[in-house]
Parts: C-alpha cells; sequence; structure tokens
C-alpha cells in the first residue's frame, strides 16, 4: 500500500557542492527536502526510489552518490564549499548512499534527500529505461507499492529541458503545454493523464521524467490522491516540478506550503 | 622523470613536500588553498612603477581604500624603493610608514599591514603603529628585525636577496644552482627567525624575484616554485611589472601587466600563497581562476550542464 509519494527534479546541480559557491537555487533544494520529509511523516515501512535510467533494474541499497563524475575536483577533498557558510543542505557524507557501487545520478540523489530528512529505513531503488511503455511502468509502480504494507515513494523526475532559447535543448514551443499537462496531472492525481502521455514527445523535449512518473501512477493503482505542489518553475529552462501526493486512505498534513505551482504567465 | 638541473628525481623531492599548514597575519588566519593579495602601497616619491602617485598620504590612502575594494588582504607599506637612490635614513622612513600605518590601522581595525622594511628600528616604529606583517626584501640583512616581529608578535618574510646589500643592483651575479641557494637561504633565515621567537605559523618565504638575480635566475625560480612550496612555509611572491618580466618581453613598466599576471599563474600554480601586487584585481582573478583549476576553490558559481 503506498503510503505518500513525493515528486523532485533530478538535476545535478540539486547537489549543493556542486554549484560552487552559489547555492543557486536554494529554495529548489528546500522544497525538495519537505518533499522527502513528508514520505517520513508517512511512517512508511520501505521507500522506494524510482528515475529513468538507461536500463530498467533495481540498485543495491547502499550505492554511492557520485558526484566526482559531475565534477572531478571534488574528488580532490579541497574544492568543497565551506559548509559552515553554506546552506542546511549540505552533504552527509555518512548517510546511507555513501558507500558502495555509484548510483544513477536521480538515485542518489534522492537518497541524499531522504538522508537528510533522517530516514533510517529500508530502501528500494529503482531506474526505468526510456524504452519501458506506459502499461510497464504502471505495472512497476504497482509492484513497488507492493513491497511492503506501507511503502512511500520517492520520485525523481523532470520536465522538457527545452523551455527556452537557453535552455539545454533549445526552445522548442511544445514544451509547454507537455508540462503543463504533467503539472495538471500531478495537482488533480490524474494517474490517467499521467500513463496518457506521450513518450515520442517527451523524449523530443528532453523530458526524462517520463517513465517515472508512469511508475508513480501505477503505485496510485487508480486512485485519485490529494496533492501539494510546492515548487513548480524553469529557472535555466528545466521544468522542475517538486510536490508531495497523499492517497486518500491517509491523512494530508496541514502543512499549506502550496505556492504558485502552476505555469501562468508564461507562454 | 629527473629535474633538469640535478639526478635527485622530481617526484622523490616533492613527494617529500611538508603539508602546508594555517598561515596566521594579524587576527587573520588563511588556510591553504586560499589565495592571499598583497596591495602594494609605496610612501615613496621615486617607485619604478608609478613613481610618487601615492607620495601624497591623501593619495596613498586613497590607494589603500582602492587596494581593500579590489580584494587584497593585506597592505604593505613601503618608504624606501628597492633600487639605490637619495639616501632614505630610519627617521625619514619612519616619517614616510609609521604614522601612516597608523592611520590606516585606525580605518581599517582588521586589515593585515605589512611593512616594507628590511630595518630593525623601522620595524619597530611600525609595529607599534599596528603593523602584523614585516616584509624583509633583503634577505634578513639587519639580524635584529627577527627579534622586533618576535616581541610584537608579527609575523616575518624570509627572503633570499642574494647577499646583496639593500637598495644594490645585481652585478654579474652568478649560482651553481640559484633555487639551491634560495632554499638554503630562505631556510636558514626562518630558521633564525623562529629561534628568535616569531611564531611558525607567521613566517613567509619569498624567492625575491630580481633581487640578487638576473632575468635568467628570476626565470628560474619562477620555474621551479613548486620546490619552495614543498618546504611546508607560505611562499610569498613579489613579481608586479618587475625588470625580469619587462626584459623577457622588452616592455616598459607600465606595459608589464599581462607579463606579470602570466608569472602570477605559474606561481599560483605551483603553490604560492602570497602575491605582492599593484594591480589588485586584475591579480585576484588570476589568483582565483588558477586556484579554481588547482582545486583549491570552487567556481563562484557553476550551472551550465548542471540543470
Amino acid at each position: 500500500m503506498l503510503t505518500a509519494a513525493a515528486l523532485c527534479p533530478a538535476p545535478p546541480l540539486l547537489a549543493r557542492e556542486l554549484t560552487g559557491a552559489d547555492p543557486v537555487v536554494p529554495e529548489l533544494r528546500e522544497a525538495c527536502f519537505n518533499a522527502a520529509a513528508d514520505l517520513l511523516q508517512s511512517d512508511p515501512d520501505v521507500i522506494a526510489v524510482v528515475a529513468a535510467g538507461e536500463q530498467t533494474r533495481a540498485f543495491g541499497t547502499r550505492g554511492r552518490l557520485d558526484l566526482a563524475a559531475y565534477a572531478p575536483a571534488l574528488a580532490l577533498g579541497r574544492a568543497s564549499v565551506d559548509h559552515a557558510s553554506a546552506d542546511e543542505a549540505s552533504v552527509d557524507s555518512d548517510g546511507a548512499c555513501s558507500e558502495g557501487e555509484p548510483l544513477p545520478l536521480p538515485l542518489g540523489l534522492g537518497c541524499r534527500l531522504l538522508d537528510e530528512a533522517g530516514y533510517a529505513g529500508q530502501f528500494a531503488l529503482h531506474t526505468v529505461s526510456d524504452a519501458v511503455t506506459a502499461a510497464d511502468c504502471a505495472a512497476l509502480g504497482a509492484r513497488l507499492a507492493a513491497t511492503a504494507p506501507r511503502v512511500a515513494l520517492l520520485v525523481m523526475a523532470d520536465g522538457s529541458a527545452r523551455r527556452g532559447l537557453k535552455a539545454p535543448g533549445y526552445l522548442d514551443e511544445r514544451s509547454f503545454p507537455f508540462d503543463a499537462q504533467v503539472t495538471e496531472a500531478i495537482r488533480a492525481g490524474d494517474t490517467a493523464a499521467l500513463l496518457a502521455l506521450d513518450a515520442s514527445l517527451a523524449r523530443d523535449l528532453m523530458a526524462t521524467g517520463r517513465p517515472a512518473w508512469q511508475v508513480l501512477a501505477g503505485a496510485l493503482d487508480g486512485q485519485r490522491p490529494d496533492s501539494v505542489i510546492s515548487y513548480c518553475d524553469d529557472p535555466f529552462g528545466v521544468a522542475y516540478l517538486v510536490a508531495t501526493l497523499w492517497p486518500q486512505h491517509d491523512v494530508i498534513p496541514t502543512s499549506g506550503r502550496e505556492r504558485g505551482g502552476d505555469w501562468s504567465g508564461r507562454p | 622523470m629527473t629535474d633538469r638541473l640535478g639526478s635527485e628525481p622530481m617526484t622523490d623531492r616533492l613527494a617529500q613536500a611538508a603539508q602546508q599548514g594555517v598561515l596566521r597575519l594579524g587576527n587573520r588566519a588563511f588556510p591553504p588553498g586560499q589565495g592571499i593579495v598583497m596591495g602594494i602601497v609605496n610612501r615613496t616619491p621615486d617607485s619604478f612603477f608609478r613613481p610618487a602617485v601615492t607620495w601624497d598620504e591623501t593619495a596613498a590612502m586613497e590607494r589603500v581604500h582602492q587596494v581593500i575594494a579590489d580584494g587584497a588582504d593585506i597592505v604593505d607599506v613601503g618608504g624606501i624603493p628597492a633600487a639605490p637612490g637619495a639616501e632614505v635614513d630610519v627617521a625619514e622612513e619612519i616619517r614616510r610608514t609609521a604614522g601612516f600605518i597608523g592611520a590606516i590601522r585606525s580605518t581599517y581595525p582588521d586589515i593585515v599591514i605589512s611593512a616594507d622594511t628590511w630595518r630593525h628600528e623601522t620595524g619597530r616604529a611600525v609595529c607599534e603603529a599596528g603593523a602584523d606583517l614585516l616584509n624583509d626584501s633583503w634577505g634578513g640583512h639587519d639580524p635584529l628585525l627577527a627579534d622586533v616581529a618576535a616581541e610584537f608578535g608579527a609575523g616575518l618574510v624570509c627572503a633570499h636577496a642574494g647577499r646583496q646589500n639593500p637598495r644594490t643592483r645585481p652585478f654579474r651575479v652568478a649560482y651553481a644552482d640559484v633555487m639551491a641557494d634560495v632554499l638554503d637561504q630562505v631556510q636558514l633565515l626562518a630558521r633564525r627567525a623562529l629561534a628568535a621567537g616569531v611564531p611558525s605559523d607567521r613566517i613567509v618565504i619569498d624567492a625575491a624575484h630580481d633581487f640578487g638575480k638576473n632575468t635568467w635566475h628570476s626565470l628560474e625560480v619562477t620555474r621551479r616554485l613548486a620546490e619552495m612550496t614543498a618546504t611546508g612555509y607560505p611562499v610569498l611572491v613579489s613579481l608586479s611589472n618587475k625588470d625580469f618580466v619587462g626584459e623577457t618581453l622588452n616592455l616598459p613598466p607600465e606595459q608589464r601587466l599581462p607579463g606579470t599576471l602570466a608569472a602570477t599563474a605559474i606561481c599560483a600554480w605551483h603553490g604560492a600563497r602570497i602575491f605582492r601586487v599593484h594591480q589588485v584585481a586584475e591579480s585576484r582573478q588570476v589568483i582565483d581562476m588558477v586556484a579554481a583549476i588547482r582545486g583549491d576553490r570552487p567556481p563562484a558559481r557553476a550551472v551550465r550542464g548542471l540543470a
């Protein structure tokens, strides 16, 4: 049974030490931290972390977040940001994900969020290939939700990376309706809309989150959850969406953290 | 791989490198890997670079404001040019520097103030006025200077001047191995400073480019500066617009900034920690850039490719 689900983006810059001296996106990190903390509040037996990846497979629960692949200087151990003055989403190198084989970045980032939120329980880590169909993604989601009596799900997924002339993938106007559709589906807890997302269009838009969103839909098992969107923006031309979803059999904390939560004012 | 000038393998020598530690100057503690910029403020009418621009005290204080605004960690005040010229006796040197240092201290309680002098009498006067570091470019010519540094808890720069007297030009200077001579001399001076009671974390060494050295020698110590940083002592370099840059590029003082910055980058790469400079803002950029390349400093803001 799914107790709660959280949705976070997984850009490398979510790792505080990768942006250098400037925290750059502290509000995004804070939203992600709070979403991870929401999962803990749902008192799960297991937290499953799911993200798109090259392969569809499970990962060992003692994997390692490998930031040196993005910033080799970090391996020297000298260039790190002064954590005494950095914002509080700093590294906990002793966390559950500090050893073992390197994890795909989104899983590593997800584990770090849960570590920072104080999670000390069981993990299930899974990547899903972009080649997997909506139905198979949904089946995986249902399977993950059934691995324990109480399962929480952390979905690491990004929207279009083509939301502007300076976006990583340059501008593709189709990004705006696509991301709006995803955001609306998350807001409404509309699993059918998530399962109906066009995989080919998502690929065109560099929206890597498509399989992970569909795993989420499967884990929700057709229920209409209540949801709170706490971050919805594209500061670098990539759509970042942070949300928490509660299946209606569980109580919603009255956090009142909703802000904005749509793409209004955008083309 | 062997060192060009000797049989001792470079890797072995560097493998023995002592760890760089925290450098303390005044109230400040500078960890290894943090480039420290020392802005030059001359209280002279006849220095080689932009002579007399800060001879006037008001102009000199403006210059202090500017170098600090440009990112200097240390202000270096000197009352006597390195080159030969009109005699400046102790009283005149003190008149030029001590009161001015007192004025800087009252305006900037926490800035590190360095005094460029070799004389212990001047050293005493400037320390009383608030100086934190005695920058002796003349290689311990006056051995009592170390005692003054110890007495006031000030730092001391131990430089290699090729055993030349102050304010003399090199005349047909030759070394079997200039870097070996530099290492011997600066470490001897550092040991003397320690024995005099200067705290070990306030001792700095300096090859003193162009002091007792021709251009070839200054290029050599630049090339081999890693041998100095391997001693573990913090290394100061004073390269700014000097004649070795001018002769290398055949340019007058006012056109030596690019050459100075190239030498600055090499010294920074080799691990120099203090850079005595005229052009603070430009030097700061070079030093920070090299620190980031070395991996000692994160970029100010990295987003490209990470979103």
